[in-house]
């Protein structure tokens, strides 16, 4: 499937990016397509674009804080969890969404 | 700026003796003062634990990442631990911690921000779980520069 994420955390200095490669990494080893947009301390890295959100299957938001921009995901399936659920068990969670989707 | 300069030897210790998670956020902010990179330990610590009551820090695979934002942090960095007996922490799969990354970041990161993204790369490394897997393995701050600068 295709992924779009965003990862944001308390601080927005270490789970943001632990969280965004944990992400990453797991869909990839899964054969998903995935791009994860930061939003911590040093501002908004690796934005999502028009297309990346067109084109996905499954929005998902792994922060401990308000996210901004989600109007951006309007008509999506977004799915919301807290950091700490991407950095554990990123696989468990990926096979999860594909298994709810039916993809 | 490039990850290879923000380890810094004189804020690592990879053979530490502290015996609980007290002790070792302690040690390591000692080191940071040392260094110069803090002017207040006290206040330091104080920050630190403000974070740690917001969430947990252990983030499994005996990897800990206490961080903050503090006044009392002149310049930005990193300081590693690698304990010689593993301690308690909480952690996110129940184990405990062998390896401490304590970041070091000012109030005012508008001026620290290349410095900021360098401990976002670092962060980002702990996401690997194969590099997280050789960090717990290495013993030398060179393996350990290794490690964080392999692609």
């Amino acid at each position: 499937m295709k992924i779009v994420g965003i990862a944001a955390c308390t601080s927005g200095i270490a789970h943001t990016y632990i969280a965004k490669e944990k992400l990453m990494r797991a869909a990839e080893a899964l054969g998903h397509d995935v791009h994860v947009e930061t939003q911590g301390t040093i501002g908004t890295e690796d934005e999502l674009t028009k297309e990346d959100i067109e084109q996905a299957d499954v929005v998902i938001i792994a922060a401990d804080i308000k996210v901004g921009g989600k109007e951006r995901f309007a008509g999506k399936k977004v799915v919301e969890v807290p950091t700490h659920i991407v950095i554990k068990s990123p696989k468990a969670l990926l096979t999860k969404i594909q298994k709810e989707l039916g993809l | 700026m490039k990850v290879i300069d923000a380890i810094d030897e004189r804020i690592i210790d990879l053979s530490m003796n502290t015996k609980n998670k007290k002790e070792t956020i302690k040690a390591l902010a000692d080191k940071l003062h040392d260094a110069g990179y803090i002017n207040d330990v006290g206040a330091f610590i104080k920050d630190i634990y403000e974070r740690e009551a917001q969430g947990i820090t252990g983030i499994g695979n005996y990897i800990a990442i206490p961080h903050g934002k503090s006044d009392s942090v002149t310049q930005v960095g990193i300081a590693i631990g690698k304990l010689n007996d593993e301690i308690e922490w909480e952690t996110l799969d129940g184990k405990g911690v062998k390896l401490v990354f304590l970041f070091a970041v000012s109030n005012d990161h508008e001026y620290a921000k290349n410095h900021m993204k360098l401990l976002a790369e670092i962060a980002t490394k702990l996401g690997n779980d194969e590099a997280v897997e050789k960090l717990n393995k290495m013993q030398e701050v060179s393996e350990l520069r290794e490690i964080f600068t392999a692609v």
